[in-house]
């Protein structure tokens, strides 16, 4: 009798343990395994999450579980996340064959592999290129790591994105399984926030290139290109001597790296604030970012002279597009309550009437400066000059 | 699990090898063919111990090459489903951890951790209980139970949980022992 309760259970067991087996809803895959009941399975759906592991897939509902637990973390730490871009952004790269003459003297002053946290010139020979990390990198990934929870994201190959990782984080301490390359984007030529693991209202971006993040513009914070070498120069059409032909260097206390870190903590600091009242959790850290940036040109009132192409639709202009998220109010008509004229040419009329008014008259770069740099610049730095009119 | 067992190879030898060191350069051979090798019914080849035997070679047409049929005494390792193994963790993250048990890789993956331990990111990730108790972190050694292996030439993967009892930390890298 007693044999017969204990096969009985046993068969309970097991019929428990099979059905709870077939109801696995196979959350991921890795391996080719479930990683929650260890069957194999064959799907492909869902995305694949190769920078973890090479076999890694999970689906779409796993994907939001694990996002919503790991913000729920991030909060308590007083944390959001920060996708960071390599190139031009934290660090330059060139090909050992493009090095240009008056570049030869780098070649001696690189520092040892073996001792990344001493200087910033590093030659890698097995993929023959010379790296320089961008002055304040290091300060900046340090205070950074406080506030954010931080990935690597390039547009480059795997195999380069490691190597920048480790001169960049020589411990291995911010970027464990979070370095993003190229093979794993899901979209060709376009970076996106999917196959990160953290909700998109909590993260913010930096990358030189805005054509890459269509999908997530309200994220991103542009910087300003890092060109140290002079095959940079080449690619982006400058025709001057680079940083490197000149011995010089980007300035640390003031680059851009030291300017975007104050605003990152500026973000930070206005998204954790207490006094707001509402849940945490309904936090948008893109309204913030829109709110910060409103702040630079506000009070601001522009109108454009010789900047767009004539019969160019004004509001769709790049510029006034980039004035207004700035915070300034962008018209086309001239009227006592303009601040501003901004123009290519001083002997426009509506240039003339900035100087007879004594309103300021500035050139278009006035706007982009204040678009890297998070800050009014001062009008008197870009002064607008005469060219040959027909009058 | 380990198992010794007795194995079966037919191994090639070009001409040049042959002379007075024949059968050492064909012991050789076979162990640096063979060790360190995984296949799907006897799991990864550790080790070679011995020599059985070896059978009279057979000269291949149209080629030099004479082939040895060679039975040869090796240990194995094969993880099974439902096998309880001593791992140390190689890598924590968000998704789980990874461990390894001599050439094997498993991965247990957060939903076959118990539900007191959370992730704590940082310098030094790892899930910890709610009281600090326990903690799982690089070089941790822990006892997890496989609940799926996948098998190919040059690897094995498991998949693992501790979420059962007696499963877990068994100690900690950073206690004095």
């Amino acid at each position: 009798m007693d044999e017969l309760r204990r096969t009985l259970s046993e068969l309970k067991h097991l019929r428990r343990a099979s059905i709870e087996k077939d109801m696995c809803t196979h959350p991921g895959v890795i391996g080719g395994l479930c990683i929650r009941c260890g069957q194999k399975v064959d799907d492909q759906s869902g995305v694949a999450f190769g920078y973890i592991h090479k076999d890694l897939r999970l689906g779409n509902d796993e994907v939001a579980r694990i996002r919503k637990r790991d913000f729920k973390n991030l909060l308590r730490q007083k944390k959001l996340y920060l996708v960071l871009d390599l190139d031009h952004t934290l660090l330059n790269s060139t090909r050992l064959l493009d090095i240009t003459p008056e570049e030869e003297y780098l070649r001696s002053q690189t520092h040892a592999l073996q001792e990344p946290l001493k200087g910033s010139l590093f030659r890698l020979d097995y993929l023959h290129m010379l790296t320089k990390l961008r002055p304040f990198v290091r300060t900046f990934l340090k205070e950074a790591s406080n506030l954010f929870e931080m990935y690597i994201y390039t547009m480059g190959e795997r195999a380069y994105a490691m190597e920048m990782a480790k001169l960049l984080d020589p411990e291995n301490v911010h970027f464990n399984s979070k370095v993003i390359a190229q093979g794993d984007c899901t979209q060709r030529h376009q970076k996106g926030l999917d196959v990160v693991l953290g909700h998109e209202s909590a993260v913010l971006i930096l990358d030189d290139t805005e054509p890459v993040w269509v999908k997530h513009k309200d994220n991103l914070i542009l910087m300003e290109r890092y060109n140290f070498f002079a095959s940079s120069c080449r690619q982006f059409g400058f025709n001057c001597k680079s940083l490197s032909e000149l011995k010089s260097d980007e300035s640390e206390a003031d680059g851009a790296l030291a300017t975007v870190l104050e605003v990152l903590k500026q973000i930070h600091g206005m998204f954790f604030d207490q006094k707001l009242g509402d849940n945490l959790v309904d936090r948008d850290v893109r309204k913030v970012l829109k709110t910060v940036r409103m702040e630079v040109l506000k009070g601001c009132k522009l109108v454009f002279s010789r900047v767009f192409p004539t019969k160019f639709q004004a509001e769709k202009h790049q510029l006034w597009k980039m004035a207004e998220q700035l915070g300034a109010l962008c018209t086309t008509e001239l009227d006592p309550s303009v601040t501003h004229v901004v123009s290519t040419d001083a002997g426009t009329e509506k240039s003339h009437w900035a100087v007879r008014e004594k309103r300021f008259l500035v050139h278009p770069r006035w706007i982009e400066a204040a678009n890297y740099l998070w800050q009014k610049q001062p009008e008197e730095n870009f002064p607008v000059k005469q060219t040959k009119s027909q009058l | 699990m380990f198992f010794h067992i007795v194995l079966e190879r037919n191994m090639q030898l070009h001409p040049r090898h042959f002379g007075r060191d024949l059968r050492d350069k064909l012991v050789a051979k076979l162990m640096k063919d063979v060790e360190g090798t995984c296949s799907g019914r006897h799991g990864f080849v550790v080790a070679i111990t011995g020599i059985e035997h070896v059978g009279k070679g057979l000269i291949r047409d149209g080629t030099g090459f004479v082939t040895f049929p060679v039975k040869y005494q090796c240990v194995v390792f094969r993880p099974f489903k439902g096998e309880i193994l001593e791992a140390v963790v190689t890598m924590v993250n968000k998704m789980g951890f990874f461990a390894e048990a001599g050439p094997v890789q498993i991965f247990v993956s957060n939903h076959l951790i118990p539900d007191d331990m959370e992730f704590q990111s940082g310098d030094m990730p790892n899930y910890t209980t709610s009281d600090g108790s326990v903690k799982i972190q690089k070089d941790s050694e822990v006892r997890l139970k496989i609940i799926g292996t996948r098998v190919d030439a040059t690897e094995i993967f498991c998949i693992g949980t501790i979420k059962d009892d007696f499963l877990g930390v068994i100690s900690d890298p950073g206690s004095t022992s």
